[in-house]
């Protein structure tokens, strides 16, 4: 058995693995707190790509600076979608609500093909052709900063959640809405901070993993897909099922598409999420199903 | 045999009137495609309308049948109408693995299950090229063939072939309907664990639904392969997933015109958008989102809710009388 391949396989997958953590957060915390399945969360993630991009060329900055801007930008975003979108449609059919985000999520990207042009762009980092080496696996610093900024992102992001007052009133609001505002949450300030976090989450992996592909418009539908599949793995509106999930999606992908066939890869990931999907129902994480 | 609805007979006859109004074969192109489009949306509304359970996946099986009718026909040489039975029964053998899988979950997780499932149908289907031809797609489909009227290949034929085959799944809907399988349909709807206490086997009347809706799919993609004789796997795409749905919701989910004016639309609509040019998915797209914001329960709701606002005009016409009798 080659070692080598099999850790550097191992850690291609972390890297996209943290990529889906990244976009699946956001999702299942949108679900958690408004009980509600954002098919135009994608678009954030396809947003945050492309304005690092026009950041880098039309402002002139740095990437880096350009991608904190590009996600703060889309997270300032979150608040207009929350107002203009959500909260009006807060009380209608679950159907109503994942349509009409579906349809924005067309809007959205057509609006992009148009204004970005089809092509795909290059997002050019200054890490992506230097390489870091651990023993015999090489991966490039591009990766290895997608992996610590992640890291770090979701460690404030759990420890927000978990021990701030504000993180309180988000899982208050997830347990009973009605309950919630009772107690003198204003449930529509903690819906429009849901999005800011959940939007500014995917444009940073947008950002993030820009440079480690091409970006076209279409990409929110890849990442709402890969965000979809790993929130089911992991158990809708669980935090932790996000993060477990989206490891273990990027480490079945990588290992599949290395060992059995990179063609199918994407296939066998779904696959296996199927089978885990037989086994427990309601995801690894997920309550019982109401 | 159940007495035939005086209503829909007027409306199918009336349809099958529509290509002799033209001459124009573009029009009766956009015809064909609404019609195709009409039975792909009456079968999702199968799932959508009568099990109340929404599904990515039925693009899926659309695409699913006419790629097995296409390889079929053009590898083995065999007739088309066979090609369409294989269309139909390998549709609905990977309906049935799916919904045997999937059916057990409900709402947003099975939306979600039954997208992933599409999406798996979609990447085999771009990546096996020794079969499919990948993303280049399959050409040179042999047309439908009828008996005494030879190979269709101009579309007004074959209008009036997937007119009938409109016609008659909408007849079994609304038998369907009308049954006792139809009301524990939507019984399992209203709520699955009030059917089950009456007896309804809510698995098996999904699993049901679920099969039934896609084998038509499958038939839809057969005829659809047959008659533009060129397809590619964009059939499956997120595009014409979500186009689907769409349609069956914006004209009216549980119901059996609902659909086909939703087709109607869909297909009308991106034809008369042309004008727009590139902005033509974007006015679409926003069209969309709106009819689903103001028009939940789809097109065909508008129509009691027209009669009711009348209904509330006239009432006020003739309410400073009563307004002087009540309190």
């Amino acid at each position: 058995m080659d070692w080598t391949l099999l850790g550097q396989q191992l850690a291609n997958g972390l890297v996209n693995g943290m990529n889906y953590v990244l976009i699946s957060t956001g999702l299942t915390l949108v679900f958690g707190v408004l009980r509600v399945i954002n098919f135009a969360h994608g678009e954030f993630y396809m947003l945050g790509a492309f304005l690092t991009y026009y950041g880098m060329s039309m402002l002139g900055i740095g990437y880096l600076p350009s991608v904190i801007l590009a996600t703060i930008a889309v997270g300032g975003l979150g608040v207009a979608v929350n107002t203009l979108f959500f909260w009006p449609l807060r009380r209608e059919h679950e159907f109503t609500i994942l349509l009409s985000s579906l349809g924005m999520s067309l809007l959205v990207t057509h609006a992009a093909e148009l204004g970005f042009g089809h092509d795909p762009k290059y997002l050019n980092s200054p890490f992506t052709d230097d390489i870091v080496e651990f023993g015999t696996i090489v991966v490039t610093q591009q990766r290895v900063l997608v992996f610590a900024a992640a890291v770090v992102v979701l460690g404030a992001t759990y420890a927000a959640i978990k021990y701030t007052t504000f993180g309180k009133m988000m899982r208050a609001t997830a347990q009973h809405a009605e309950g919630a505002a009772l107690t003198g949450i204003n449930i529509r300030f903690v819906h429009s901070f849901t999005f800011v976090l959940a939007c500014g989450l995917a444009a940073l992996a947008g950002s993030l993993v820009g440079p480690l592909a091409m970006i076209f418009p279409t990409v929110g539908s890849w990442a709402v897909l890969k965000g979809f599949i790993v929130v089911v793995l992991g158990g809708l509106g669980s935090v932790p099922g996000a993060l477990v999930g989206g490891m273990a999606l990027g480490i079945i992908e990588a290992l599949a598409g290395s060992y059995i066939s990179l063609g199918f890869m994407e296939a066998i990931g779904y696959a296996i999420i199927i089978l885990v999907l037989l086994w427990r129902p309601q995801g690894l994480f997920g309550g019982a199903v109401r | 045999m159940r007495s035939l609805p005086l209503p829909g007979v007027a409306v199918f006859a009336a349809i099958a009137v529509l290509p002799f109004l033209t001459g124009s074969s573009y029009l009766h192109h956009v015809m064909v495609l609404w019609l195709l489009f009409a039975l792909l949306a009456l079968s999702l509304n199968v799932i959508i309308g009568y099990l109340g359970e929404l599904s990515f996946g039925h693009a899926a099986f659309f695409g699913l049948g006419a790629y097995a009718s296409a390889v079929l026909t053009l590898q083995t040489g065999a007739p088309v109408w066979l090609g369409l039975v294989f269309a139909g029964v390998l549709a609905g053998m990977a309906g049935f693995a799916i919904g045997y899988v999937s059916l057990r979950i409900v709402g947003p997780q099975f939306a979600i299950l039954t997208l992933g499932f599409g999406s798996i149908i979609y990447t085999v289907t771009n990546y096996w090229v020794d079969l499919t031809r990948g993303p280049m797609g399959i050409t040179n489909i042999p047309p439908l063939t009828l008996p005494i009227v030879g190979p269709l290949t101009e579309a007004r034929g074959y209008f009036g072939v997937v007119l009938a085959c409109v016609a008659l799944f909408a007849y079994a809907c609304h038998a369907l309907m009308t049954s006792r399988t139809g009301r524990a349909f939507l019984a399992v709807r209203e709520n699955a664990p009030l059917a089950a206490s009456l007896g309804i086997d809510v698995f098996r009347t999904k699993l049901l639904g679920f099969v039934t809706a896609t084998v038509v799919a499958g038939v839809a993609g057969g005829l659809y392969a047959h008659y533009l004789r060129v397809i590619t796997p964009e059939l499956m795409s997120l595009h014409y997933m979500a186009a689907l749905i769409i349609m069956v919701v914006v004209g009216g989910r549980g119901t059996i015109i609902g659909p086909i004016l939703g087709a109607a639309i869909y297909v009308v609509l991106l034809e008369v958008l042309r004008a727009f040019g590139p902005a033509r998915l974007i006015v679409f797209a926003a069209l969309l989102t709106l009819s689903v914001i103001f028009l939940p329960n789809g097109l065909v709701s508008l129509w009691p809710r027209l009669m009711a606002a009348r209904d509330r005009r006239q009432a006020r016409l003739v309410s400073p009388a009563d307004a002087e009798t009540s309190p």
